[in-house]
């Protein structure tokens, strides 16, 4: 583990049953700080400012992400598949991952049990980083709080019908959740479906900043 | 030119004449005898799948480098942008030998998996997939620093068909597939461990069709197919028992009802391994 500060488990009572520590982004090492770029600002498409994430999750190992549920359906390492255009310190272990990362997993969950079957979040899909090959215009993926779906059950998110029906359940069944529609152009999807909650900052209670 | 290889050239030259094909070029170099062969081998074919030797070559110049690992992981997503206005297309999954690629969309998969599929089965996703990682620009500087540029036009990925509409190729001859095979026979490609690597991988080439089909069983081919309506090719480096191995690459072009692509390749390989073989053949 880094020599970073850490908040869950100094305050004992936080969460018992959720192993994972709390990071303060800004403490860690320089590499680290430089791919997340913790509290950083970041520009959107329209150019509007927004606050990247400054507290993450530690994520020991791989082995323990394979254990640890976010969800009753989901598993952490679901959320944190990336290839080889993640920034390279953020492909090995510990890895670091946004606190909201728990409130897109419950929302998930809720769409599972909507959709009545297995939900699939596809690779570079969950979190990714700033610095991600992939990630542009304040991505909602490095906020923890986005996630791509290419599957679901045996249905494979790639053509219009099957997009634009399970964006109609994502959107009725989570209020306030935003799909990305059908389509070729920039800003649009059309081999999964994008939803995501928003620019949500999680900030773990026992944070004194 | 001597004798023999004169009356070797004329041999490819009737098999051409009878077979149908628009054209053939071929280029053989022998480790054995350093004899050298080079028929219409400086005329440019479209690349079809052995434009994927190339790539290969570019893929473990990323990993020569350190920029990929063998075991570096690539997200399977079947979304590529034509180098024409960037309007996006897929791979038809019917156009893969196999569905292991197609089978892990969504997933990832290990760079040397994908090279793997890319040359042994021609998988075209995983050819467009690591094209994606490591870039044209790269390939192309990586055969121009092993000097093996001459002869190679990359511009694109595979299955680009309004790149293919508006004449933009990949493009390939003869010598320029000889070279890159000479060189990784010989264990020149970055290392000779790397060399081997990729050797390994064209020896688990699946389509025998071509070079390997009219050779005796004793004979190893490492080697890359390609094929489009227009074209057939075949290109390798074969290993025979107690002697050098001999590279040998045939292009061929054909009209698209063009027949007997194969067994044209296939014979013309037959012919040059009995002459390297066999003796001086008929004048």
């Amino acid at each position: 583990m880094s020599s970073s500060a850490v908040f869950a488990g100094d305050a004992g009572h936080e969460s018992p049953n959720f192993p994972l520590r709390v990071v303060d982004g800004l403490t860690l090492p320089p590499e680290y700080r430089k791919a997340l770029r913790p509290g950083e600002e970041w520009k959107d498409a329209t150019g509007r400012g927004r606050q990247l994430p400054r507290y993450f999750y530690e994520v020991p190992s791989w082995d323990s992400a394979m254990k640890i549920e976010l969800a009753s359906h989901f598993l952490l390492w679901e959320f944190i598949q990336v290839d080889v255009r993640e920034a390279p310190p953020l492909r090995t272990f510990p890895r670091y991952v946004p606190c909201a990362i728990t409130l897109l997993a419950v929302c998930l969950e809720r769409f599972r049990e909507a959709v009545g079957t297995m939900v699939h979040i596809s690779a570079n899909g969950g979190y990714r980083s700033p610095s991600h090959r992939f990630s542009k215009n304040a991505t909602l993926h490095s906020w923890g709080t986005a996630a791509n779906i290419y599957r679901i059950g045996d249905t494979f998110l790639d053509n219009r019908s099957a997009i634009e029906r399970f964006s109609l359940i994502a959107r009725e069944t989570l209020p306030g959740i935003w799909t990305r529609p059908y389509g070729a152009p920039s800003g649009f999807a059309e081999d999964h479906l994008h939803l995501d909650l928003g620019y949500v900052l999680s900030v773990p209670r026992d944070v004194k900043s | 030119m001597a004798a023999r290889e004169r009356a070797l050239t004329s041999q490819i030259a009737k098999i051409e004449e009878e077979s149908g094909a628009k054209a053939i070029g071929v280029a053989l170099h022998d480790a054995e005898t350093g004899l050298e062969l080079h028929y219409k081998a400086d005329r440019w074919f479209h690349a079809a799948s052995t434009i994927k030797v190339p790539i290969l070559l570019g893929v473990f110049a990323a990993i020569d480098r350190g920029d990929l690992l063998p075991h570096s992981r690539v997200h399977v997503r079947n979304r590529f942008l034509s180098v024409v206005e960037g309007v996006p297309f897929r791979v038809e999954s019917g156009r893969d030998a196999n569905s292991a690629v197609h089978n892990a969309i969504g997933k990832m998969m290990r760079v040397d998996e994908l090279a793997y599929h890319m040359i042994t089965t021609s998988s075209n996703l995983a050819t467009n997939l690591l094209l994606g990682v490591i870039g044209p620009d790269s390939v192309n500087r990586t055969l121009k620093e092993l000097d093996v540029d001459d002869g190679i036009e990359l511009k694109r990925g595979v299955e680009d068909e309004l790149a293919f509409d508006k004449g933009i190729s990949n493009m390939v001859t003869a010598d320029g597939l000889l070279r890159i095979l000479v060189l990784l026979s010989e264990g020149k490609a970055f290392s000779p461990a790397l060399s081997r690597r990729m050797m390994d991988i064209l020896h688990g080439q699946e389509f025998n069709q071509g070079i390997p089909a009219r050779l005796p069983k004793g004979a190893r081919v490492a080697h890359k197919t390609g094929e489009i309506s227009t074209v057939a090719h075949d290109a390798g480096v074969i290993y025979l028992p107690k002697r050098k191995p001999y590279v040998l690459v045939i292009l061929t072009e054909w009209p698209p009802e063009g027949t007997g692509r194969s067994r044209t390749i296939a014979t013309i390989s037959h012919t040059i391994y009995e002459f390297l073989t066999q003796g001086p053949l008929d004048e």
